[in-house]
């Protein structure tokens, strides 16, 4: 195995939990959060050559995750995909425990969010610095904390709404 | 009624796992474009070993008549050219690196595209127009001593099969090459522009 193929799996290794996490919140599905972890790590790989070390490797896989969500739902096979996510959230909200049932809840109320506040609440629930998300998000750290504010509370409000019903 | 610190402490309680590991990422990125340079290579291979098998049938067969070995010939030699441009064509996308130059491999494929439709349009009916006057020449001697049926249905046969690998195969083969490559451009051309927006 080559330096670039070895470097390829540590940064795998190092980044691919966050980042299926980040489609998964996206997404709500694992199955289309897999797909958008596959295509964000594809273009990794094909780029490495290129990142600048201007930032954190970190970040700049998240920019190109977050530019790959973005650009994933606009095909439309696969908006086809994403209007059945509801009813995945819902039947997983039947299958295991309450416990569960709050997560599927929670899924549910971040998938009601815009695409893009979809993808910055996912990067605030993960604890990601405000500076790295503004860098990847390419918002100014002080619109981006007004924004934030706003989201929390929208999500938040959607939240204990469902869990009302 | 839950505030946003409990909704966050409940989104990292929940455990996440990629279905797929490093290795197999690495793996699938590789495979896609291998399996059209692979594709490719097969193409060029089939048209090497016909290659061999005319010209050894012209080095080792001793025909008596010259419309034989001028039949021939023009199958050789028309055969041959066109394995030129499949490799040439080959050496478009195998010449290029897509993991160092994405741009520069995304134009490549473009230009691969173009150049494998001008292949499979106007330059096949020069190839199929130079196979066919191979083989009148060629079966002039060898049919000579054959029953009438047997050349009649020989040459049935021969016309069948080329009016099939000129049309509906050929239809076949070209959508299905067409749509790979698209969708293989479309893919790098999402990446490419996404990069050129970041840098």
């Amino acid at each position: 195995m080559d330096q670039k193929d070895l470097l390829f799996k540590q940064i795998f290794d190092s980044n691919s939990k966050k980042i299926f996490h980040l489609c998964y919140g996206y997404t709500g599905d694992a199955d289309a959060a897999n797909d958008l972890l596959q295509e964000t790590f594809l273009k990794v790989w094909q780029n490495m050559d290129k990142f600048r070390q201007k930032s954190l490797i970190s970040t700049w896989i998240y920019r190109i995750a977050v530019n790959t969500c973005l650009t994933y739902l606009r095909s439309e096979k696969r908006q086809a995909k994403d209007e059945l996510t509801d009813s995945v959230i819902e039947n997983k909200t039947e299958e295991f425990s309450e416990k569960n049932e709050q997560i599927a809840l929670l899924y549910k109320s971040i998938s009601k969010l815009e695409e893009n506040d979809r993808l910055i609440i996912t990067m605030v629930l993960d604890e990601l610095p405000y500076n790295e998300i503004a860098e990847i998000s390419g918002i100014s750290e002080g619109n981006l904390r007004v924004k934030i504010h706003r989201i929390k509370q929208k999500l938040t409000e959607l939240y204990n709404q469902h869990a009302r019903l | 009624m839950q505030d946003f610190e409990n909704i966050q402490s409940l989104w990292q309680s929940h455990p996440v796992e990629a279905k797929i590991s490093a290795g197999e990422m690495l793996e699938q990125a590789k495979k896609e474009v291998n399996s059209i340079r692979t594709k490719s290579l097969l193409n060029i291979g089939g048209m090497v070993l016909s290659l061999i098998a005319f010209s050894a049938a012209l080095l080792y067969f001793d025909f008596d008549s010259w419309t034989t070995k001028l039949g021939i010939g023009i199958i050789v030699l028309a055969v041959a050219i066109y394995t030129i441009l499949l490799y040439r064509e080959h050496r478009l996308i195998s010449r290029n690196d897509f993991t160092v130059h994405p741009g520069a491999f995304l134009a490549k494929l473009h230009e691969y595209q173009l150049s494998r439709f001008n292949l499979y349009n106007k330059l096949f009916w020069f190839y199929v127009a130079a196979i066919s006057l191979g083989f009148i020449l060629f079966f002039f001697e060898t049919l000579h001593n054959l029953d009438t049926w047997v050349q009649l249905s020989i040459l049935l046969f021969t016309i069948l099969w080329m009016v099939f690998c000129a049309t509906i195969l050929r239809k076949a083969f070209m959508k299905k090459e067409k749509e790979r490559i698209d969708l293989l451009i479309e893919k790098f051309g999402r990446i490419s522009a996404q990069f050129n927006e970041q840098e």
